[in-house]
């Protein structure tokens, strides 16, 4: 029996994301900017990861004026704890300069991510 | 923008809503231009997957497609006369009509359906009550068109005894079968529906059990009644056959498989430690049980009549599959299929007797339950407790073999006073010492019963 959920390469770029500044609330923009994942793709994945109790989710309390509210993640600490193990099995399977890479693929703009999938 | 992302989110469950809305509030931190478009495509894109549109719109389709076949077979073509033209267009408008709007107010009321069986069971009325119509219709276009005489015309003298045959030009319309039929199909739908919603507290596998149980009780029914008992019309396909032993095999069934599906309903259901409440949820198990029990049965058999029968006036290969070794006149097939086609009026009192027999069988068997032994869990509406999580191995410690180690593990036991070997942490495999005998509580497996014990 598996004692570690698995996680999508995608998913573990969330999760390594939100990993860097595990206490900070982050809003969805910057995190579709850091991994690289089009909205479409990051919400279902913070969706999941808040269902299974690894993300929490708020509304920002004080909006920018003429700015509607805005939505920001953080891991719980399940979910820091589930994304360190998860990242370090990542890190363990892949050879060292393509972990490199993947992390250089986390920068903004960058389109792919390159880490391998945990399956 | 703001108003259709609002819509949009109300397509969402509650719980999903502020996501969608996420999405949109945060497209105004984004460039505009083509960066801002493809976040909120991207919105689209959750609102989808989220709200399962695509099956939902798949199921529109094809129940619009089904629906529309059904109304094309069903509308009459060339009917007797106009009264029955009007009368049959009533009954597919009205029936499409049900169709559609009942699971619209049904989900208002109750709830979707939430889980497998309970779709399973609503997309099986919904295609039984679709082939229901045209196979309807046929029979009633046959009924309907009165020989103008020669001996077909005296068969049908003789078959309705001189009296004008409602349903007939000589009858004229049969509004009132029409209205019976509509109001047992508006039942039909009601009590489905109802059944299968989620704030119905009917247990998922108490559809799985009665529908399995309704289905082999029409199964037998359809060999008994078109294909056997009506025997002057389609009994030679049974020629040989032990056909009182299918009619006594038919009649135990109708009693016996809600009874059956109400008793197992209420043994595998979950119910509260209070026995008032315990009692009070196994009844309502059991009826449900009974009723879709036998509420499938009366569908299937009507299904599988009706559409024998029309497809017997429609089709050479059928009457001969029928009617195979026989060489009939014009005459004497037409009386058959006289016959069988007044078979079919039968069903509508099949499908009104057997759901009340299944009804108070149901109620029977889940009172059986209710005296009988320890009930299992498992089965039981949402909220049930599962089974208690497999705990990891201690340190250094090995998952037991369930054959290999099993005389340690029953030396575990072997009296209540005894001793736990050395090495041996703890046993759960179904084994318990009750004085001088064992009881074999779990008879499923022994390898789910996870024992670990010290290398």
């Amino acid at each position: 029996m598996k004692s570690r959920r698995e996680f999508s390469p995608q998913t573990l770029s969330v999760l390594a994301t939100l990993c860097e500044q595990p206490s900070r609330w982050q809003h969805g923009y910057a995190l579709a900017s850091q991994t690289g994942l089009k909205s479409g793709t990051l919400y279902p994945i913070l969706i999941r990861l808040a269902d299974r109790g690894l993300v929490e989710a708020c509304w920002q309390e004080e909006p920018q004026p003429g700015r509607p509210r805005r939505h920001l993640y953080r891991l719980t600490a399940d979910g820091l704890a589930s994304a360190t193990g998860a990242l370090a099995a990542s890190a363990q399977q892949q050879p060292a300069g393509r972990s490199a890479a993947a992390a250089g693929a986390r920068q903004p703009g960058g389109r792919g991510v390159a880490a391998p999938a945990v399956r | 923008m703001s108003w259709l992302s609002r819509a949009g989110a109300r397509l969402l469950p509650a719980g999903r809503r502020d996501w969608a809305e996420a999405v949109w509030a945060e497209a105004r931190e984004v460039p505009p231009g083509w960066p801002r478009l493809a976040w909120r495509a991207g919105g689209v894109r959750l609102i989808v997957r989220e709200a399962q549109m695509m099956r939902r719109i798949g199921t529109l389709l094809l129940f619009a497609a089904a629906a529309g076949a059904a109304a094309w077979g069903a509308w009459p073509k060339s009917p007797v006369s106009l009264s029955h033209g009007a009368a049959n267009q009533g009954d597919v408008i009205i029936t499409i009509a049900l169709l559609a709007g009942l699971p619209l107010l049904a989900r208002w009321f109750l709830g979707p359906p939430d889980n497998r069986a309970a779709r399973w069971l609503r997309a099986g009325f919904y295609a039984a009550i679709l082939a229901i119509m045209p196979a309807k219709a046929v029979a009633e276009l046959f009924v309907g068109a009165v020989p103008r005489g020669g001996i077909d015309r005296h068969t049908f003298d003789f078959v309705t005894q001189g009296n004008p045959l409602p349903g007939s030009v000589s009858g004229g319309p049969d509004w009132g079968g029409e209205i019976l039929i509509l109001f047992i199909t508006a039942c039909y739908l009601a009590v489905i529906l109802a059944l299968t919603a989620r704030r119905t507290p009917v247990a998922p596998a108490t559809l799985a059990i009665s529908a399995r149980a309704g289905l082999v009780l029409g199964l037998v029914m359809y060999a008994v009644a078109p294909l056997g008992l009506g025997k002057s019309a389609t009994n030679p396909w049974l020629r040989g056959w032990p056909i009182d032993t299918l009619v006594a095999l038919a009649w135990v069934l109708l009693f016996s498989a809600p009874f059956v599906a109400g008793a197992l309903a209420g043994k595998r259901c979950y119910v509260p430690d209070d026995r008032d409440e315990a009692s009070v949820a196994r009844a309502w198990q059991g009826c449900a049980a009974g009723l879709v029990s036998n509420g499938v049965g009366a569908l299937t058999v009507t299904v599988l009549g009706t559409g024998t029968t029309a497809l017997m006036l429609k089709s050479a290969w059928i009457r001969g599959w029928l009617y195979h070794g026989q060489h009939l006149t014009a005459s004497a097939l037409y009386g058959r299929e006289l016959y069988a086609t007044q078979i079919v009026a039968f069903y509508a009192v099949i499908c009104v007797v057997f759901p009340i027999i299944g009804l108070l069988a149901g109620l029977a068997g889940s009172e059986c339950a209710n005296m009988t032994g320890p009930l299992t869990d498992g089965g039981g509406p949402p909220g049930a407790p599962g089974p208690e999580p497999v705990p990891d191995p201690p340190d250094g410690g090995r998952l037991a073999d369930a054959e290999a180690d099993q005389d340690r593990l029953l030396g575990r036991y072997d009296g209540e006073d005894a001793e736990a070997p050395p090495g041996l942490v703890g046993a759960g495999l179904g084994w318990q010492a009750q004085g001088w005998a064992w009881r074999w509580h779990s008879s499923s497996d022994l390898s789910r019963r996870i024992v670990y014990s010290l290398g």
